[in-house]
């Protein structure tokens, strides 16, 4: 059954007293604990819960003085893609852009081209297309003059597969921009943080798009579902391989819309992964792939789809 | 940024112009550099891939010698010399003159206005350390027009072309081969910020 069907992703935003209290309600109601971010005396828990319990949730995080906001953009995966990591580009806008995605609870990964500047001479690299592909999504940041997102940029597209939102400056149409799955203006470059009102409903119009553009991809999935659900492929690395725990990034699980990215070494924990119980005689490698990333020796794992499996777990 | 007298940029859509002046503001206010320009213009043309910026900085302030802020005399010590500054703002850049002239070890700083010196020859040393130039704002500023230019400038034109004539500063980027006629175009450019018909609406 699809993500979307059952549960719904929301956030948690309060304090870290008493905040135990929720991932406990979650867990006895069957819902996924996607990240935990702490900061100080308040914490971020970012969760997929079913549907039906929502006002439950609600009830509780109401009680201890907390927020429960819906994040649409949970369980994706998604890339922002600029075209260096030069100050031309970063941190603003493209920072800002990732920023707000993750506000609605998609992970982010940002990524500098090494030769994406400029017009004649932009070019993307293999190694550079993979990685964009192990993503659910490619956000491009793109700058202000309409003559280079139109007639140049559009080759940095070249060789990505996953669906494309190019971001720019000059109010463009969709068409204009070739190869772009869907093109948002008002975000181009910049040299201050995004910040005032017309430059925030931008970002918002920018999350509404990913928005769309993930629902269309978990249409697409629920025609053909997964053979397991990847917040239960995480539930049970967190179980299975204790080693998890001890990993440091924000992120160690991260979810993606038809997989899971674990950030543990590839040669190290590759079989342990493989094997796997999802259920009585099913193992991960029955019902998923399991390949090194291309970022740094993670591991991906993309998960196959019933039509393949026959199943689903 | 109301301290500039002219603030002009200019590009083939008229409506891409705002967007590029905030980023040549931001810029400039990052630098701390809007006390210095007098007047700046931006002319920007992607379909040849050529960005132009001409600017006329406001009068240069003169260098800084030490005798100018500090008192230099012998010490009781042999070999030692006393310099007593009255302007602190000068001394990290002058303790790293020192340092490289003559070693972290030659150097004490019993208070935040003593520097005390141990040297071979003294009387020598007073001479030339009295007309060491510690600041130098012509080149200070040189420097930073071009660090402002080439933030300015769009990442892949790196083919690049900068002159600070006298308060004139010319600087043209591309990512093709520099063409003379860019210069030329950048200079008449300036000769018309400089009079006062200087073309182009402010954007």
């Amino acid at each position: 059954m699809p993500v979307a069907a059952v549960l719904e992703p929301y956030v948690y935003e309060g304090g870290v007293h008493k905040h135990g209290l929720i991932i406990e309600l979650l867990e006895d109601l069957g819902g996924y604990l996607v990240q935990s971010t702490p900061a100080a005396t308040e914490i971020n828990l970012v969760m997929l819960i079913p549907r039906k319990d929502v006002p439950l949730m609600e009830e509780l995080a109401k009680k201890i003085l907390g927020k429960l906001t819906r994040a649409p953009l949970t369980g994706t995966e998604i890339a922002v893609v600029s075209p260096t990591l030069a100050y031309h580009h970063l941190p603003h806008s493209a920072c800002d852009v990732a920023e707000h995605l993750r506000r609605d609870g998609a992970n982010t990964n940002m990524l500098g081209l090494a030769r994406g500047m400029g017009r004649r001479v932009a070019l993307s690299q293999d190694y550079e297309r993979r990685l964009i592909n192990e993503h659910d999504i490619a956000v491009y940041s793109f700058g202000n003059f309409s003559d280079c997102i139109i007639n140049k940029k559009p080759k940095l597209f070249s060789g990505v597969d996953v669906p494309i939102v190019a971001t720019g400056g000059p109010d463009l149409s969709t068409d204009d921009v070739e190869g772009a799955d869907v093109y948002v203006g008002g975000i181009g470059r910049v040299s201050h943080r995004l910040r005032n009102e017309g430059e925030m409903d931008r970002l918002d119009v920018l999350n509404k798009t990913v928005g769309e553009v993930v629902d269309k991809l978990r249409e697409e999935i629920s025609r053909d579902p997964l053979a397991v659900l990847p917040a239960r492929v995480m539930k049970e690395i967190k179980e299975q391989v204790p080693e998890i725990n001890d990993v440091l990034t924000p992120a160690p699980i991260t979810l993606q819309l038809d997989g899971t990215r674990v950030k543990l070494p590839f040669g190290q924990f590759h079989e342990k992964l493989e094997q796997l119980e999802l259920d009585e005689n099913i193992s991960l490698s029955d019902v998923a792939n399991i390949m090194p990333s291309k970022m740094k020796d993670y591991i991906l794992i993309k998960i196959r789809r019933r039509s393949e499996t026959g199943f689903t777990v | 940024m109301a301290t500039l007298e002219k603030f002009v940029v200019e590009t083939t859509v008229e409506e891409e112009a705002a967007p590029y002046r905030k980023i040549v503001s931001d810029i400039i206010s990052d630098l701390g550099m809007a006390g210095r320009i007098a007047k700046i213009k931006v002319a920007i043309r992607p379909e040849d891939s050529l960005f132009q910026l001409v600017a006329v900085v406001r009068g240069v302030l003169p260098q800084v010698i030490l005798k100018d802020f500090a008192e230099i005399q012998k010490g009781g010590s042999e070999g030692e010399i006393l310099i007593t500054i009255s302007v602190e703002k000068h001394l990290p850049r002058l303790l790293q003159m020192l340092w490289d002239r003559y070693g972290r070890d030659s150097l004490e700083q019993p208070d935040r206005w003593t520097i005390s010196l141990i040297v071979d020859n003294p009387e020598e040393e007073i001479g030339s350390l009295e007309n060491l130039v510690v600041d130098d704002p012509r080149r200070t500023l040189k420097s930073n027009l071009a660090d402002m230019a080439i933030r300015v400038a769009p990442e892949g034109f790196r083919v690049r072309y900068h002159s600070l004539n006298g308060n004139d500063f010319i600087f043209v980027a591309s990512e093709d081969t520099m063409q003379k006629e860019w210069i030329d175009e950048a200079h008449t450019m300036l000769e018309e910020l400089k009079g006062d018909d200087a073309s182009g609406s402010s954007a």
